[in-house]
C-alpha cells in the first residue's frame, strides 16, 4: 500500500526522487568510507610494505570503494579512473609498473610528481598487479617495489581524500541545485534524479557486461585473463559487491519500497555462492561458464526490476542520442 | 502525429506562390531534428537566444538538415538507410517536395545547398557494397537528378563545401552495410578516408590514417573559413583504446590528430557524434552522448577541457563559443570560461545535430 500511495503521489509531481537521500544514505558516507579505509591502507603499507602485509588491508581498501567505485559523474568522472583503471585493453597498467621499476625512477618519492604518472600506473589496480601478481609481489622489504608499493598506497590515500572532499564540499551542491539558472549541469531538478538513476543502471550494466562479459568472451573463446582483479581473486567478489551498491543507491533514491528489486537482489546472491573460482579462471569449462551467465541474466533481473519500481514510476527514460548514434 | 500519406497530401496541396526568406520565421540560427513525447518527430529552429521560432513536423526521425540559403526552406534528411528527404516551407509547415534516391541508392543523412541554393548535394551509397556517392539535384526544377559521382570510398557520412567553392571535403567513414539495415558487415578490414574532390567528381586528394587506427571511422565535418577541416571519427574496434577522436586537417598537409589527456579521452567512450568550430575559429569541439561528454581542441589540436553534459551530441557555433543540444531537451552555451544553461525544451528530445544557418 505503501508502495502504491508513494508511486501515485510521485506520478503526480515527478522528479521528486530522493536526490538529498541518495547523497546523504549512500554517495557521501561511501566516498568517506572509502576515504578512511584507503587511509588504513597507506597507514599499513607505511610500517610493512611488502605484499602479504598490505593484503587484508588491500581488499577493505577495495570494498570500501566498491560501494561507490561505479559512479561516473561529478569529480568521480575523472577521479574514478586514477583509481579504477580497468578494463585496460592496451595493457597500460603492466607497461607503467614495469617501466617504473626498471629505471628505479624517483617519481615515487615526490607526491606532488607521482600524481602525474599515468593514471594507468596508480589506484587500485596497479596495486592489484604489484601485491598479486606473481611478477611483481615477491619484492623484498627494502626494494624499489616495496616503496612504489608505499607511494601508490599514499597516492590511494590522497586520491580518495580529494575525491570525499570534492563531493561533500562541492559537486554535493550542484546536485542539490539542480535547475537553479548558474547550473549548467543539471537544467532542472528531474535531470538531477534521472542523473543518478542512470548511475545505477549503467553500473549494473557494467557488471553484467564487463565484469562478467569481459572474462566469459565468446562461447568459442572464453577469456579468464580479463576479469576483473583476477590476481587478487577479487572478481565475483567486485561484481557481487556492485550489485549489491546498486541496489543500495536505488533503495536511498526511492523514498518507496523495492521488493521486485530486492527479490531480484536475492536470486543474484544464490547465483553467485554456486560459483566455484572467485576469479572465473575455470570460466573455459562449460558448467562453469554457464553458471557465470546465470550471474548475468540474475543482474539484468536487478535492472528490470530496478527500472519498473523506479524508472517507470518517475518517468525516466534513456538518452535519445546514446541510444543509438550515427 | 504526421503519417506519410498525410504529407504527400500536402505535398500535392504545395502551390507555386513565391517563397519567402528566412525573416518570415525569425530569423532562426539553428534549426535542429527533435523527438516530441508523443513520438513524433519535428525540424525544429531556434535562435542564439534559445528561443523556439518554428517546428516542422516530419514524416519520421529525420538524422540531419540544410537550409536553403535564401528561401525559408529546409530538407531534412532521414537516417541511414535512408530512402525519403523531405523539403518544407518553414512559414506554413507543409512539405514542398519530397525526394527519392534513385533505384539502388540510400541517402546516407547529410546534405547541403550550393549555388546560393540552385543544387543540393546529398550525401549517398550503393545498398549493395556501401560504395559512396554524391547525388546531384537541381532545385529550381523541383528538385530534379540531374547527376552524381562517386566518393571513392566506402559508406560517406558527412560532406561539406570548401571556402574556395570548388572543392568538397567528404568524409568516407569506410563500414560497409547490409542492404536493407544498419548491420555492419566489414570492421574487421573497414578504411576509412578524407577525400577532397572536385564539383565535377574528380578525387583531389586522399588523406588515410595509419594502419592501427583503421577501424576509426570518419563520419563528420567540420569547416573554417581558412579552409581548415576538422573531422570526428568514431572508433569500431576494441574498447577501451582511448585512440583520438578528432582530427585537423589543411590541404596538402598530414593530418594532426588530436589527443586528449586519457581520461578525457577515455570519457567520449569512443564515439564522437557531432563537431563544430566556434564562432571565433580559435577552438573546434566534439560531442559524445555515450560517453555525456563535449571535448574542446585549440584549432592546434591541443586539449583545452572537457564538459559534462548527459546525452549531448549536437553541436554548432555560437557567438560565445558553441552551442551543444542533448536528447533530454537541454541547449547549453559552452565558451571558454565554461558552460552555461541556454534552455531547457522539456517537450523535445534533440537529435544528433544542430544545422547553423
Amino acid at each position: 500500500m505503501r508502495h502504491f500511495l508513494a508511486a501515485a503521489l510521485l506520478a503526480a509531481s515527478p522528479a521528486l526522487g530522493g536526490v538529498t537521500e541518495a547523497l546523504d544514505a549512500h554517495i557521501l558516507p561511501g566516498y568517506a568510507g572509502f576515504a578512511e579505509a584507503s587511509a588504513a591502507l597507506a597507514e599499513a603499507a607505511g610500517a610493512d610494505c611488502t605484499a602479504p602485509a598490505l593484503a587484508a588491508p588491500y581488499h577493505a581498501a577495495f570494498d570500501a570503494w566498491m560501494r561507490v567505485g561505479d559512479i561516473r559523474m561529478g569529480p568521480s568522472e575523472h577521479g574514478a579512473l586514477a583509481i579504477v583503471f580497468w578494463p585496460d585493453a592496451r595493457g597500460f597498467t603492466q607497461k607503467t609498473l614495469q617501466r617504473l621499476i626498471a629505471a628505479q625512477d624517483p617519481v615515487i618519492d615526490d607526491p606532488a610528481a607521482f600524481a602525474d604518472v599515468s593514471i594507468a600506473g596508480r589506484g587500485l589496480f596497479a596495486l592489484d598487479m604489484l601485491l598479486f601478481d606473481t611478477a611483481f609481489s615477491g619484492y623484498a622489504p627494502q626494494s624499489y617495489a616495496c616503496r612504489l608499493a608505499q607511494r601508490l598506497t599514499a597516492d590511494l590515500a590522497a586520491q580518495a581524500a580529494a575525491l570525499d572532499a570534492e563531493w561533500a564540499d562541492s559537486f554535493a551542491a550542484v546536485l542539490r541545485s539542480a535547475g537553479a539558472p548558474d547550473n549548467a549541469t543539471y537544467l532542472s531538478e528531474q535531470e538531477a534524479v534521472r542523473a543518478l538513476y542512470t548511475q545505477i543502471l549503467s553500473s549494473l550494466e557494467f557488471t553484467r557486461d564487463s565484469r562478467l562479459g569481459n572474462p566469459l568472451g565468446t562461447f568459442e573463446r572464453p577469456r579468464p585473463a580479463r576479469a576483473e582483479a583476477r590476481r587478487s581473486g577479487r572478481s565475483l567478489r567486485n561484481a557481487v559487491a556492485a550489485t549489491d551498491a546498486a541496489v543500495e543507491f536505488a533503495e536511498a533514491l526511492a523514498d518507496w519500497e523495492l521488493p521486485a528489486t530486492r527479490a531480484a537482489l536475492d536470486l543474484v546472491h544464490e547465483a553467485a555462492d554456486k560459483i566455484g573460482d572467485p576469479a572465473f579462471a575455470d570460466i573455459d569449462d562449460l558448467g562453469e561458464r554457464f553458471k557465470v551467465e546465470v550471474l548475468q541474466q540474475k543482474i539484468q533481473g536487478v535492472e528490470t526490476a530496478i527500472e519498473e519500481e523506479i524508472g517507470l514510476v518517475l518517468g525516466l527514460q534513456p538518452g535519445f542520442n546514446s541510444q543509438d548514434g550515427d | 502525429m504526421t503519417t506519410r500519406r498525410a504529407f504527400l497530401a500536402s505535398l500535392a496541396a504545395a502551390t507555386a506562390t513565391p517563397r519567402l526568406g528566412w525573416a518570415a520565421v525569425g530569423n532562426p540560427s539553428y534549426i535542429a531534428a527533435a523527438k516530441r513525447p508523443d513520438g513524433s518527430y519535428v525540424l525544429a529552429g531556434f535562435d542564439t537566444k534559445g528561443a523556439g521560432l518554428f517546428r516542422l513536423p516530419l514524416p519520421a526521425r529525420g538524422h540531419a538538415g540544410a537550409a536553403h540559403p535564401q528561401r525559408a526552406e529546409a530538407i531534412a534528411f532521414a537516417r541511414r538507410p535512408g530512402y525519403y528527404a523531405v523539403v518544407i516551407d518553414a512559414v506554413s509547415g507543409k512539405a514542398l517536395h519530397e525526394l527519392t534516391p534513385p533505384d539502388g541508392r540510400q541517402f546516407n543523412g547529410h546534405g547541403f545547398y550550393i549555388d546560393g541554393g540552385a543544387t543540393l548535394l546529398t550525401v549517398e551509397q550503393l545498398a549493395q557494397g556501401s560504395d559512396g556517392l554524391i547525388g546531384v539535384w537541381d532545385v529550381a526544377s523541383g528538385y530534379t537528378r540531374i547527376g552524381e559521382f562517386a566518393t571513392h570510398g566506402i559508406g560517406p557520412h558527412d560532406v561539406r563545401l570548401m571556402p574556395d567553392g570548388q572543392t568538397l571535403v567528404v568524409a568516407n567513414g569506410g563500414i560497409q552495410t547490409d542492404a536493407s539495415d544498419r548491420t555492419k558487415l566489414n570492421i574487421p578490414d573497414m578504411r576509412p578516408s578524407l577525400v577532397y574532390l572536385s564539383l565535377a567528381g574528380d578525387l583531389l586528394e586522399e588523406v588515410r590514417l595509419d594502419d592501427e587506427l583503421h577501424q576509426n571511422s570518419i563520419r563528420h565535418l567540420a569547416l573554417r573559413e581558412d579552409g581548415l577541416v576538422g573531422f570526428a571519427m568514431q572508433w569500431e574496434g576494441e574498447p577501451g583504446m582511448a585512440w583520438p577522436l578528432l582530427g585537423l586537417h589543411r590541404r596538402g598537409a598530414a593530418p594532426v590528430l588530436a589527443e586528449a589527456p586519457l581520461p578525457d579521452e577515455l570519457a567520449m567512450k569512443g564515439y564522437a557524434g557531432s563537431i563544430a568550430f566556434s564562432a571565433d575559429g580559435s577552438e573546434v569541439a566534439i560531442t559524445s552522448p555515450r560517453g555525456g561528454r563535449l571535448n574542446r581542441f585549440s584549432s592546434e589540436g591541443v586539449f583545452l577541457g572537457g564538459q559534462r553534459r548527459d546525452d549531448v551530441c549536437g553541436l554548432a557555433a555560437h557567438p560565445e563559443g558553441l552551442v551543444a543540444s542533448d536528447g533530454f531537451g537541454g541547449l547549453i552555451v559552452v565558451g571558454p570560461d565554461g558552460a552555461r544553461p541556454l534552455a531547457l525544451f522539456d517537450d523535445l528530445a534533440w537529435d544528433n545535430h544542430i544545422v547553423a544557418l
